[in-house]
């Protein structure tokens, strides 16, 4: 796939190799792998250094030829907010090796899977720790019921859970869902490029409704790709 | 900021080409009136459109991005207000029909009467409408004509009665809709195909809906959703009277000598400031926006606003609120497909009945969880990560639905849209502040709406089923209205039956700012409607309108 391809071209990055390790192996515990693929095999640490790279994987082409540039007041938005974001992951790779540190004498990629499981729930709930201040818990939001939410209100953890999952269930154009493994895991038919919706080529009309008798409807073959 | 020359005045100016500023630029222009109509976003093309989930709910692809729009919010006037993103709705040629669902039902005769049927409420400020359904039914068949509307006539027993069908069938039955229908049918209830913005077959040149997952919170690449955008705008340009500005933010209305408005002055895509005047401006900028530019709107005359002697813009703003049953089903319903929110509904609970101890009710209808895509998909009670997230993803994203309700919230008098004291939107403007404290009739209705339609999934076939009440009013329906209510009396209301504000006679709020009370089903259906007959109005007043507004202009030069 074209966009794979810039992605090793590019290789965009934005943490140094031990914060990369750090939120990668976080990353393996939001979204286990077990006998399907998780957050590893998706790529969604290289979903999230794209990210956060710049201003120049905001948003792909919606017939996925490559990504939009922004300029204005919408591209320093998506500056600021990138740099929100990057401070707030630099934070949050320090807590958890202090936390790491604190309770295991290590760093936390050094940890067991269940004793980062152990570190990770105790950052979600802000559990005080000698090492730093326990940050003051935010209100947070809910699962989204019909709206988007402000993704620079969250804290850490819930941050890395949704970028977690970004970049296991987004269009593989951004980098994550390495061959659509997320979306394979969940059992979601995703359209096979950005270019099948934004033709009209993507239709769902198969999981939609069972045998349906509507003549308008005939001659119309779900395509769902690869 | 530089200021540009004068353009030409204009007949009209719209402010605002969303669902009511483009039902009056086609209204208008197709009957020979030029029109300029200001729109602050830009004007995107379907082709700027398409099925990514990620940029579309997440990253404020269409939605108004919370650093440069942002809103404040808190629960009564006593405690300070905090930033949040409340009631967004895109801002774009098209407004929010850019990427809605289009759930079009109508509203029901008693919806216009409800101060009369169900007497006063202790706290609310309820008020009878000026109008009734039957002025506005020949609008309905007109919108839904316009738009091709799906749907099926006579199935909702609640319905007002219709001079004719849709002009399409109803969408084919989704998995979810069968579930949602059968538990109906076992409870004895009324259940109908949701009247439905989608083309279940070609109609006026556009092809039949390919059925996507990527429709609510999407654009739509094929242009087979109807929305202002893709049906009113390009027929209102189509005249050549539609001089449609986007990226023109209009920051304030300007009132002349007389005391009527003059201008509008807006900041255009480079910057420059531009004042356009004309003989009739009609407000069409959504409740909260309009209501938030008539505050910015100051003068000698109206110190606390422009037609805000009464001291009632902003007041009575109703949301609706968002929430749902999720069931969880043995075989797969696939509720993400077609967009999620399609097919079944039911008006059961819709219409007043005082045996239940609250005011009101609301529309119930099938829905995917959430926005049910992958991404945003999640389940209420899962955990949020590690192995058991995992696995609920795994066997419950096929297997969920939701029947979700749209709670009818009554309007306060200390509930209201005003100026932050403390913020200002990326253009340096004061931003809109939402004071609301949720009635006690807006949680007991929300209460019992969750209750049956946790048991339309029962009987429906759920092996589970989780109740979501709505603990608030969070403005989530991205429903907003009643900011500048219509009625006869000046002293109650902002603006008259023709929604052309008491104080400045060629001042219209068009949108729905102008409903007295939210009412328990999609607003949209209604906001154009009444756009159209305010719109007809305003054209069999024409010669008038026009004398007075060339009056005014000689008198401003
Ligand atoms: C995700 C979603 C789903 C929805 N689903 C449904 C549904 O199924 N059924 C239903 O009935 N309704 C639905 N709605 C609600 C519907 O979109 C709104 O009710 C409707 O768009 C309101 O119409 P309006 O004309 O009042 O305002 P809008 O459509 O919001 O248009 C207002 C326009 O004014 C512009 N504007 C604002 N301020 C200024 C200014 N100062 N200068 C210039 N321009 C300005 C804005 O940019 C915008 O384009 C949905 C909304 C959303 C967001």
């Amino acid at each position: 796939m074209a966009g794979e391809a810039a992605i090793e071209q590019e290789a965009p990055r934005a943490f140094d190799p031990h914060q990369r390790d750090t939120v990668a192996a976080a990353m393996a515990r939001i979204i286990p792998s077990d006998e399907t693929p998780g957050a590893r095999e998706a790529g969604t640490i290289d979903f999230l250094e794209r990210f956060l790279s710049g201003t120049g994987f905001i948003y792909a082409k919606p017939d996925g030829s490559g990504f939009e540039t922004l300029s204005g007041r919408h591209e320093q938005a998506w500056r600021r907010r990138i740099d929100i974001l990057r401070r707030r992951y630099a934070e949050g790779v320090r807590e958890l090796d202090g936390r790491s540190r604190h309770r295991f004498g290590r760093d936390f990629v050094a940890l067991a899977p269940q004793e980062q499981d152990e570190i990770l729930r105790a950052a979600e709930r802000h559990e005080a720790w000698p090492g730093g201040e326990a940050p003051a818990a935010d209100a947070g939001t809910g699962p989204a019921l019909q709206q988007t939410s402000a993704e620079i209100d969250l804290d850490f953890l819930p941050l890395l859970v949704l970028h977690t999952r970004q970049g296991f269930l987004a269009d593989p154009v951004y980098g994550g869902n390495r061959d659509q493994a997320g979306w394979r895991a969940i059992g979601f038919p995703g359209p096979a490029s950005l270019a099948e919706v934004h033709s009209g080529r993507y239709s769902t009309l198969a999981w939609f409704a069972e045998g349906h008798t509507d003549p308008s409807f005939e001659n119309r073959k779900p395509h769902h790709g690869a | 900021m530089a200021r540009k020359p004068r353009p030409d005045r204009a007949e009209v100016c719209i402010i605002g080409a969303g669902a009511s500023g483009a039902t009056a630029a086609k209204v208008l222009t197709e009957a020979g009136v030029r029109v300029v109509a200001l729109e602050r976003g830009p004007w995107r093309r379907r082709e700027s459109f398409g099925g990514d989930e990620l940029a579309n709910i997440n990253r404020y692809n269409l939605w108004p991005d919370p650093l440069l729009n942002p809103r404040t919010a808190r629960t009564s006037a006593a405690e300070p207000a905090r930033e949040e993103l409340f009631c967004p709705v895109p801002q774009m040629v098209g407004g929010g029909t850019v990427h809605w669902q289009g759930w079009l039902p109508r509203f029901t005769p008693n919806d216009f009467r409800l101060r009369t049927i169900a007497g006063p409420l202790e706290g609310a400020s309820l008020a009878d409408w000026p109008i009734g359904y039957d002025e506005l039914e020949p609008y309905y068949d007109r919108v839904e004509w316009a738009f091709g509307v799906s749907g099926l006539a006579g199935a909702n027993r609640f319905e007002g009665p219709r001079s004719r069908g849709y002009p399409c069938p109803p969408m084919p039955m989704s998995r979810y809709a069968e579930n949602f229908h059968r538990g109906c049918a076992a409870l004895g209830w009324n259940s109908f195909p949701t009247p439905q913005a989608a083309l279940s077959r070609p109609f006026g040149g556009r092809p039949a809906t390919v059925v996507s997952a990527f429709a609510q919170q999407h654009g739509d690449p094929t242009g087979t959703r109807s929305s202002a955008l893709n049906v009113f705008v390009p027929q209102a340009a189509a005249t050549g009277r539609y001089d449609l500005r986007p990226d023109c933010y209009v920051r304030e209305l300007v009132l002349d000598a007389e005391g009527r408005l003059r201008s509008a002055v807006y900041e255009d895509a480079d910057g420059d400031l531009v004042e356009q005047e004309a003989d009739l401006f009609l407000l069409a900028c959504g409740a909260v926006e309009s209501a938030r530019l008539l505050l910015l709107s100051r003068s000698g005359r109206f110190p606390a606003g422009l037609a805000n002697g009464s001291d009632l813009v902003g007041r009575n703003v109703t949301f609706h609120e968002y929430s749902a049953a999720i069931g969880l089903f043995d075989d797969p319903v696939y509720a993400w497909a077609g967009g999620g929110y399609v097919s079944a509904s039911s008006f059961q609970f819709y219409e007043h009945d005082e045996r239940r101890g609250f005011v009101s009710g609301g529309h119930v209808a099938a829905a995917g969880v959430g926005i049910p895509l992958p991404i945003n998909w999640r389940l209420p009670g899962a955990p949020a990560w590690g192995a058991e997230a995992k696995r609920v993803d795994r066997e419950a994203f096929n297997h969920s639905m939701a029947v979700a309700m749209v709670l009818h919230d009554m309007p306060q008098h200390d509930n209201r849209v005003d100026l932050d004291d403390g913020m200002v939107d990326a253009w340096g403007l004061p931003v809109a502040r939402i004071t609301l404290t949720p009635h006690r009739n807006d949680l007991d209705q929300g209460r019992f709406l969750i209750d049956r339609s946790a048991e339309i999934l029962e009987a429906g076939g759920a092996r589970s089923v989780t109740k979501v009440y709505a603990e608030r009013v969070t403005g989530n329906c991205s429903h907003q209205h009643g900011t500048a209510r219509m009625g006869d009396d000046p002293a109650a209301s902002v603006l008259n039956r023709w929604c052309q504000a008491h104080e400045v006679d060629n001042l219209f709020v068009i949108d729905g700012s102008s409903f007295p009370t939210g009412t328990g089903a999609n607003p949209t259906l209604t906001i154009m409607a009444n756009a159209w007959r305010v719109c007809d109005h305003i054209l069999a007043n024409r010669g008038r309108f026009a004398r007075a507004g060339l009056a005014a202009s000689g008198a401003s030069r």
